[in-house]
């Protein structure tokens, strides 16, 4: 390290004038003050307990409330642990019908944002702070300014599915004569347009993965961030089981999603290649079930036909059972996948459109129309909520241009985003943890938000904005509360007085109601006919553009949350900013590597992002994740040198905007001079030896029918190589069964991990060094065949594996880490003297080192930290616990209610949130426990069993469903 | 380069002065433990007299002490101490005050001679430090060892002599050695402690709230109060509300016709809360530290049976409130350790748990 990076460290770790010497000669002083008697006293603190007692609030006692997640549209189910008032983790609700406990990364990291410090204090009136009142009587005057005018008031937002903001705008649009727009981005108008076009109406319809025996999936990334993923998940893992009914999953799409990674069969094509892949597909469906073959469309296939002769097998032979679903936002595509799905009889079983989603409502042209509107200077007001359209849709640059036309934009959101900072008028809305609201996300599913804090900031709700523009004073509690009277308690089964049910929908997050079946039409032929692909051909030596929305920034409205910038995409292991993804034969072509910055352009707009090579990418295809590259998100997204959070970074913003060249025009690729190095959290991509060609048991996999070969698995492996005596485990030995099988590489357990153990955010420049904090990682590795073109894919949660030997314990100089009588390796902070002998000894790589004082600047997001585990300072070596806080609490609650702990008591963070319900916790010891269960029945295997450190995590071999069953 | 060599002769005179040394620590310590402790005494006073009295911190009920023991006989105050009501009827000197003091006698607050004794030795170290509050009995300095200034004189004379005329490597020897006998001379070892451990840690709070009264005269349960410590890990100290719900109708001090200008206090904070939400309680002082990276949860200790004294002390005759255990991690073990034969019957499991992550993670 040169010395003006040493300097460089100092300044930004707020350590600068600690020298050598001067460190030494407090060390001596301390000493002597210690041997002198000097008062060296623990710091004196005060406890300034409540002047009022709080109705069942014990101080150090968490509580539970049952809410709704604003990650997204989704609307997962969420309960909310509280702490001395403050909400600090968010975990799935069991209870709801759709996310049935689980809940994705982005979801549990919604709780960072609440304690974003980077959130407008208060409503804004042409840039300045304001008043509600001086606010209010400006947003009236700007309604009657273009009533006046006779301009036209509108109504933007991405879709919310909550009945009671609905009703809300209802009553403003009808005040004011406005009209609302709806759009969504990444857009699912296509899927609504088709319905409309060959079912007469627009919907979109619940998927049914529970009931889906083969499933054909284009470009839907169904298991990562397309539309509902934590329920989808949950129904798709639950129906791949080995050893009961097991799916079966193709994949074609144009970039490796996570839910490629977990298909049975994958293929590359392009998005231009699309429709003529699901025709050809619907072609040799008819043909086996004997139905009328489908018009022929223009283009030809490039999959091969033995992958899709193969599909179609198997979607013919789970005819009633079988789902197709896809992602594109082409139309025709769409209206094919309804023929597709028309044809396997998946209409009323596994593709629900009499009770359907309402988690997107955004229709075609939309937005466009409203563009229109806003560049004939026919818009007089705009209000905006729940949305960014100056940067999250293609057309942001149209938009923030046409609103020089429009007389009044009035913007309620959190934070001065790229909308609010054009916004003559800012109402600043609460997070979802301090407001009331409610949530329907399909037919018959009504959840509700309810507050856990008071608003840290002056805030007001967006339904109680809207209400008082239309001339009513009321609260967003009991707006809501009216509605749920009027529209829910009527039809909700099982009488009892309103306030009773009021209350216990409160406590348990989510009523379930009969919702009547929507009518729709039979299928219309006619729409299948003349399909067109919306996606021309790039031109020869252009590529086309695959914008997704990223299991971590989505659509990038939490790009300023640490947790999710840091969290390494699933596939490409990269955070800290998009990178362009090309296919390893393109990238050769072009002669990139990782790394390598490249100028993307289409027509004048133009983009630098550094290249990475995706295995099993389409070739002619370039893909980059949406939602980076904001400019007015914050430091955090902008990757600022910034004190409050990094020790230091001193690269450039993290990421690019995409979202201008998401049109799907064709794309122009550049090799620039420079590189950036990618940030990337892993680095080797095979289990294949170099040089041996030999295969590492790291993953154990096995085809459905190699699995159904083995013999019924019996018992546990036993530690045969170890060196040492064998440990005597009295009570518990808490073990873990990770079932691969299952496990989609979501990354959910990362985030809960982070949450629940105040695992720090470390920066760019750190993770470049390998220094991230995560106790828990998702390896993911490539293997099968074709490595390069279509590689097999396999996630392995990697965490502490709680060694009954551990190889840390024998060489840490302190006796630091040490083994518990519970089969715990323990890792005690105040004793670790930082040699990292552990580290470096440990064969998993799963211990982390504070390399400094990370992110505990920022009062705010403090706020955020679990007191129940030890904030670790610099120089400490820390790991993966188990969850001990957990296993304790657990203890103390037992001893408390006068039995033993039994099984199920204890669930770590990454159990409790797995959307797949791969994780499974407990005592080893206890014979009948799920974990001890698991290991035994699921063929398990543990890593690196030839060392003879004996492991205390469990995995299940993954199966791949590589047969396509007849019956 | 000879004196680096010379190991034979380094040994010899090294081990003389520590078996020297380790002599007279012995005869000292006996010395030491048989003369009654100071720290004793303290907590003796704080117990019984710091009720009334303040040394240093002004008049209380009855007189400040500071200073007493220049202006009285030290025979005269052991009496005192011991029975104060031949004085009060008798003594002109105490009539005297008892006439100032408002005829409130002080009651017999049954000591030894021994302890009367020990009262006054403390009365007068604390006098030569007053402060506004009275300070904690293991602040401060009092006084040395005899036997340690004899062996430091000489030490230190042997010191000087091995390295004007000596090896310098002895003289490095003997300084240490040095060193070490003016610490323990000067009374470093009466206040060696680790770090952190603030045993006796008696600090003054917002309110002059007694759980000698509360607790020990009007034997309220500890739980009313602090019922976390039954849920919760921390047994978390009680807002105003619960204070109100005796000191609703009680606003004086039994016995006393005036309202307790004390209990005044709460009840303004109290009334102060209805007008604003956001309202806190009084900020007390922290008695009972542990560092962050201990976890230490009430719950489960009061699930195994224990009494709440057994770890800090007995509160019920604490007019303030003090750290009674040092907190010290090898304290927390010596129970966690103990064996059936040994643990106290009415604990429901004996010992605890050993594992280091049971307390730290």
């Amino acid at each position: 390290m040169t010395e003006d990076e040493r300097r460089a460290y100092e300044e930004q770790d707020g350590r600068e004038g600690v020298e050598r010497r001067d460190f030494l000669k407090i060390l001596g002083g301390s000493f002597a003050a210690m041997a002198s008697g000097c008062d060296l006293h623990a710091p004196r603190e005060k406890i300034v307990p409540y002047a009022r007692q709080i109705e069942g609030q014990t101080p150090g006692l968490a509580r539970w409330y049952a809410s709704t997640c604003a990650g997204c549209a989704a609307a997962c189910g969420v309960l909310v642990k509280s702490r001395d008032g403050r909400p600090i983790k968010m975990e799935g609700n069991p209870d709801h019908p759709l996310s049935r406990g689980g809940l994705c990364a982005r979801g549990q990291a919604t709780v960072l944002d609440l304690y974003d410090s980077e959130r407008l204090k208060n409503p804004l009136s042409a840039g300045a702070a304001a008043s509600w009142a001086s606010l209010d009587a400006g947003v009236e005057k700007a309604l009657a300014e273009a009533k006046r005018q006779g301009r036209k008031v509108r109504v933007l937002s991405q879709t919310v599915p909550s009945p009671a903001l609905d009703a809300a705008v209802a009553e403003f649009c009808a005040r004011h004569g406005a009209e609302r727009v709806i759009y969504d981005e990444p857009s699912f108008a296509a899927i609504l347009e088709a319905h409309r076009l060959t079912r007469g109406r627009a919907v979109l319809p619940r998927y049914r993965f529970e009931n889906a025996r083969a499933i054909a999936s284009f470009d839907a990334d169904f298991l990562g961030a397309w539309l509902s993923p934590v329920e989808f998940t949950k129904s798709w893992s639950a129906r791949r089981k080995p050893d009961g009914k097991m799916s079966w999953h193709a994949q074609f799409e144009s970039r490796m999603s996570v839910t490629g990674a977990n298909a049975d069969l994958r293929a590359a094509v392009k998005p231009s290649d699309m429709l003529a892949t699901v025709v050809e597909l619907s072609r040799l469906v008819a043909e086996r079930l004997g139905r009328a073959a489908p018009a022929h469309v223009a283009g030809k296939t490039p999959v091969a036909h033995e992958v899709l002769r193969r599909t179609a097998e198997a979607l013919a032979a789970a005819h009633g059972e079988a789902l197709v679903v896809s992602g594109s936002s082409d139309s025709a595509v769409q209206r094919a996948v309804n023929g597709l799905n028309e044809t396997l009889g998946a209409y009323g079983r596994t593709v629900d459109v009499a009770h359907p989603s309402y988690q997107r409502r955004g229709e075609t042209g939309a937005l466009d129309r409203l563009i229109a509107e806003m560049e004939r200077g026919e818009v007089g007001a705009l209000i905006v909520f729940e949305a960014n359209p100056c940067y999250d849709h293609s057309r942001a640059e149209a938009f923030t241009a046409a609103l020089a036309k429009v007389g009044a934009l009035v913007s309620l959101t959190q934070r001065r985003d790229e909308t609010a900072t054009h916004a003559a008028f800012v109402a600043t809305t609460p997070h979802a943890l301090e407001t009331w609201g409610d949530a329907r996300p399909a037919a018959g599913v009504h959840s509700l938000v309810q507050p856990l804090i008071e608003p840290l900031y002056d805030s007001r709700s967006i339904i109680e904005s809207l209400l008082a523009w239309s001339g009513q004073a009321v609260t967003a509690h009991d707006y809501v509360r009216g509605q749920w009277l009027k529209t829910v308690y009527p039809r909700h089964k099982g009488g009892g007085s309103f306030d009773a049910f009021w209350d216990q929908a409160l406590e348990r997050g989510v009523v379930s109601i009969d919702a009547p079946a929507e009518a729709h039409g039979a299928l219309r032929a006619e729409a299948l006919s003349g399909l067109k692909s919306a996606r021309a051909a790039a031109a020869a030596g252009e590529f086309e553009l695959d914008a997704y929305a990223s299991v971590a920034m989505f659509d990038g409205r939490q790009a300023n949350n640490p947790w999710l910038q840091e969290l390494p995409d699933p596939v490409t292991k990269v955070t800290w900013g998009n990178v362009a993804l090309f296919s390893p034969a393109d990238a050769k072509r072009l002669g990139v590597e990782d790394g390598r910055m490249v100028r993307l352009s289409a027509g004048t707009r133009a983009i630098d992002l550094p290249a990475c090579v995706q295995p099993g990418q389409a070739d002619g295809v370039v893909a980059a994740a949406l939602g980076y590259g904001r400019p007015s998100a914050g430091p955090i997204a902008a990757n600022l040198p910034t004190r409050k959070l990094l020790p230091i970074e001193v690269d450039p913003p993290g990421g690019a905007d995409i979202f201008p060249l998401a049109s799907g025009s064709a794309l122009s690729v550049a090799v620039l001079e420079q590189t950036s190095a990618l940030a990337r959290t892993q680095l080797m991509d095979s289990l294949t030896e170099p040089f041996t060609g030999r295969e590492r048991p790291i993953i154990q996999e096995a085809s459905l029918e190699e699995y159904r070969k083995l013999a019924p698995a019996e018992g546990v492996p036993e530690n045969e190589a170890g060196m040492w005596p064998k440990h005597d485990y009295k009570g518990h030995k808490w073990g873990m069964a990770i079932n691969l099988t299952s496990c989609t590489g979501c990354a959910g357990c990362v985030v809960a991990c982070t949450a629940e153990n105040n695992v720090p955010v470390v920066g760019k420049a750190e993770v470049r060094k390998s220094r991230e904090m995560h106790w828990i990682r998702l390896d993911r590795y490539y293997g099968g065949d074709e490595p390069e073109t279509n590689p097999t894919v396999a996630f392995q949660p990697m965490l502490c594996q709680h060694c009954d030997d551990a190889p840390c314990e024998t060489v840490c100089p302190v006796a630091a880490t040490t083994h518990s009588t519970e089969g715990l390796n323990m890792q005690v902070y105040n004793r670790c003297v930082g040699t990292r002998y552990c580290a470096n000894n440990c064969p998993y790589k799963v211990r982390r080192f504070n390399w400094f004082d990370y992110a505990h600047d920022d009062l705010t997001q403090n706020m955020v930290l679990n007191p129940d585990v030890t904030v670790r300072t610099r120089g400490v070596m820390e790991k993966c616990s188990f969850c001990v806080q957990r296993i304790n609490s657990a203890k103390f609650q037992a001893a408390e209610d006068g039995r033993a702990v039994v099984d199920g008591d204890v669930t770590p963070a990454c159990a409790q949130s797995c959307p797949a319900d791969a994780i499974v916790f407990g005592d080893m010891n206890d014979p009948k426990s799920r974990v001890a269960r698991t290991a035994r029945e699921n063929h398990s295997f543990r890593v690196l069993e030839e060392l003879g450190v004996g492991p205390s995590v469990f995995y299940g071999i993954k199966v791949r469903n590589a047969q396509v069953r007849k019956s | 380069m000879s004196q680096r060599t010379s190991r034979s002769s380094f040994g010899v005179p090294a081990r003389a002065v520590a078996a020297f040394v380790l002599l007279l620590a012995a005869v000292s310590a006996h010395a030491e433990a048989s003369s009654g402790s100071l720290h004793d005494s303290a907590m003796l006073f704080i117990h019984r007299c710091a009720q009334c009295h303040t040394v240093g911190g002004g008049r209380g009920v009855g007189p400040d002490l500071a200073g007493v023991t220049s202006r009285r006989d030290k025979d005269w105050l052991v009496g005192f101490i011991q029975n104060p009501d031949p004085y009060l009827d008798k003594d002109a000197q105490a009539k005297k005050l008892l006439a100032e003091y408002g005829d409130l006698r002080m009651e017999n607050v049954h000591v030894t001679k021994a302890q009367a004794e020990g009262l006054i030795a403390f009365i007068q170290s604390a006098s030569q430090t007053p402060s506004p509050e009275l300070r904690s009995p293991d602040e401060g300095w009092h006084g040395f060892s005899v036997p340690g200034l004899l062996i430091f004189a000489v030490l230190a004379a042997g010191t000087l002599i091995v390295s004007v005329f000596g090896a310098r490597r002895d003289a490095a020897v003997l300084a240490v050695f040095c060193a070490a006998s003016a610490y323990w001379a000067f009374g470093g070892w009466r206040y060696f402690r680790l770090p952190g451990d603030q045993q006796g840690h008696i600090p003054p709070q917002p309110i002059a709230f007694s759980h000698e009264l509360h607790a020990g005269r009007l034997t309220i349960s500890c739980l009313y109060c602090h019922g976390g410590a039954q849920r919760s890990d921390s047994a978390g100290v009680p807002p105003l509300s619960v204070c109100m719900n005796c000191h609703v109708a009680v606003r004086s001090v039994s016995g006393a016709k005036e309202p307790s200008p004390e209990i005044a206090k709460i009840v303004a904070a109290y009334d102060a809360s209805v007008s604003s939400p956001t309202a806190r309680g009084f900020a007390w002082n922290r008695v009972h530290h542990l560092p962050d990276y201990v976890h230490f949860s009430h719950r489960a200790h009061i699930a195994n049976n224990l009494q709440c004294q057994e770890c800090h002390g007995p509160v019920q005759t604490m007019t303030r409130m003090r750290q009674a255990a040092p907190l010290t991690m090898g304290w927390c073990i010596n129970c966690h350790r103990l064996t059936p034969k040994d643990a106290p019957s009415h604990w429901k499991r004996v010992g605890g748990p050993l594992d280091c992550a049971s307390c730290h993670f």
